[in-house]
């Protein structure tokens, strides 16, 4: 058992060197002064913004929509029956803004562009296409990883925004029709409640969750040795690691900007 | 052909774990000349390959690739020798998320600040030489695996390079592709003086545009000569090789 613990506990330590390791070089390469593979690199973070952020705007505004009205329905019905009235936009403010909308915003980005970007890099390996970028002078990190990594924080920044946006007022749209509560007033309390904590803490919360996921799963993909079977093994460990990691950071910044 | 040694293993041994090694490889190719590594599979040709373009490193002794020791290279080096470089796998390794044309394109656009009008000439001017100007526009996984390894040599030639090298050069090609691709090497050997090191695993008509033959067996370089006296050297690998017992 001991050496069960300490053998994990090694892994662990070297598998979160990996990524940070992978990061720098990521950093390093977006900060490069190197015109060399700009125009490439540019066309890569625009191509990853359009397939993490734009195209799946219908299904997280879906999703939004129906979480914001379960929320805002629920909170509506069960506040007054207490005398709680007031704290509608309270509720919402902390369920959605702060917890609900950069985490499961991550979670639909995980499932959709994590996955593509761990079996495209996978399946790359597998085809020596990326021992081929190597061979032609193409930095792996800076042709494949940074744009990845960029394209995915830009885009789960935007997401979040837009699943708050939806969930709010949306939600409560939907709603409107069992409740009494005002639009307007409502959208008041929204404006109160919302504090600049709960704003710089959810960009920083999608900040960080768009770079474990793009850090995890290219990680993932480039780990992928020579069998078309690692791709999906490779996948599956990159979806369980990302959501921890996830967790792990949202619980982290969620501490650190509410208790000290 | 020049006196420069472009690629030089001296006592050179690696391993790629079970698939391949080489033990104690010594080889020098001198600018302008065209070299084939010949042996049965692992034989250790292909990897004999990668270490000649400083694709890997070397378990003991030592290689210099124009100049440049790999291993001990900086990465601003490194880079100015992967750009002097051209290498064709033995899979095609053409990227699958882009067009041929794209291919083709990727190592000018990367590497220089040519305009896309002159990118454009260029490579539809190297797709054109390989005879797959017709596929410039097809996604790689489209195409027959001839046409996509001689797009694979069209992104190669693209950026003029010092030395070319070509991993199991008869892989995927029929005899019209052999043709055309004897015909592009003879072509860029004579107009730009281009080094080039190919491996191949069956005899074949292009080892009359070789200056020299390295044969191989089990990780070893068993003989080096002139095509023509290939079949006469005393060997069992070589003779089973070129049919004459």
């Amino acid at each position: 058992m001991i050496a069960w613990t300490g053998r994990k506990t090694v892994e662990g330590v070297a598998y979160t060197a990996d990524i940070l390791f992978l990061s720098y070089l990521a950093f390093k390469e977006l900060f490069s002064p190197a015109r060399r593979g700009r125009r490439e690199a540019l066309k890569g973070i625009a191509s990853q913004i359009l397939f993490t952020g734009v195209d799946a705007m219908p299904v997280v505004g879906v999703l939004a929509l129906m979480l914001g009205l379960i929320v805002i329905f629920q909170a509506g019905l069960a506040l007054p029956q207490v005398g709680g009235d007031a704290f509608l936009a309270k509720i919402v403010v902390l369920a959605l803004v702060r917890e609900l909308g950069p985490l499961l915003t991550a979670f639909i980005v995980v499932w959709r562009s994590g996955t593509a970007m761990c079996t495209e890099l996978g399946n790359m390996k597998v085809g020596q296409e990326v021992d081929a970028l190597e061979a032609m002078g193409i930095s792996v990190v800076r042709f494949l990883v940074m744009p990845r990594l960029v394209g995915s924080v830009v885009a789960l920044m935007c997401l979040t925004v837009y699943f708050d946006l939806v969930a709010i007022i949306g939600g409560f749209l939907v709603a409107k029709a069992s409740l009494t509560i005002h639009f307007l007033a409502y959208v008041e309390e929204i404006g109160k409640a919302l504090s600049v904590t709960d704003v710089l803490t959810t960009v920083v919360k999608s900040a960080l969750f768009g770079l474990a996921i793009a850090l995890i799963c290219c990680h993932h993909g480039l780990a992928v040795v020579g069998a078309t079977t690692e791709v999906p093994q490779q996948t599956a460990r990159a979806m369980l690691n990302t959501v921890a990691a996830c967790l792990i950071l949202d619980i982290i910044v969620s501490v650190s900007a509410y208790v000290f | 052909m020049s006196s420069e040694a472009v690629i030089e293993l001296d006592r050179v041994s690696a391993s790629e774990g079970l698939l391949a090694h080489i033990e104690e490889v010594s080889l020098t190719v001198r600018r302008g000349e065209a070299v084939a590594l010949v042996g049965s599979n692992r034989s250790g040709k292909g990897l004999a390959l990668k270490l000649c373009a400083g694709l890997g490193e070397p378990s003991s002794g030592s290689v210099r690739v124009l100049g440049v020791d790999p291993s001990a290279a900086s990465d601003e080096e490194m880079l100015q020798l992967r750009q002097r470089v051209g290498f064709v796998f033995a899979k095609p390794a053409l990227i699958s998320n882009m067009s041929v044309y794209n291919n083709v394109a990727l190592p000018l656009r990367y590497h220089t600040t040519l305009t896309e009008e002159a990118i454009h000439r260029r490579v539809m001017a190297g797709l054109s030489e390989c005879g797959v100007d017709v596929f410039h526009d097809h996604m790689p996984a489209g195409l027959p695996l001839g046409d996509a390894r001689l797009a694979a040599l069209a992104r190669a030639l693209v950026v003029e390079p010092d030395i070319l090298f070509v991993d199991e050069v008869l892989f995927g090609l029929d005899a019209d592709d052999l043709v055309r691709s004897r015909g592009l090497l003879a072509k860029y050997r004579q107009e730009k003086g281009l080094t080039v090191v190919v491996s191949i695993n069956a005899p074949t008509a292009l080892f009359t545009l070789m200056d020299r033959l390295v044969l191989m067996r089990d990780g070893r370089l068993v003989a080096m000569c002139p095509p023509a006296e290939a079949a006469q050297v005393d060997d069992p690998m070589v003779r089973d090789f070129f049919g004459n017992n």
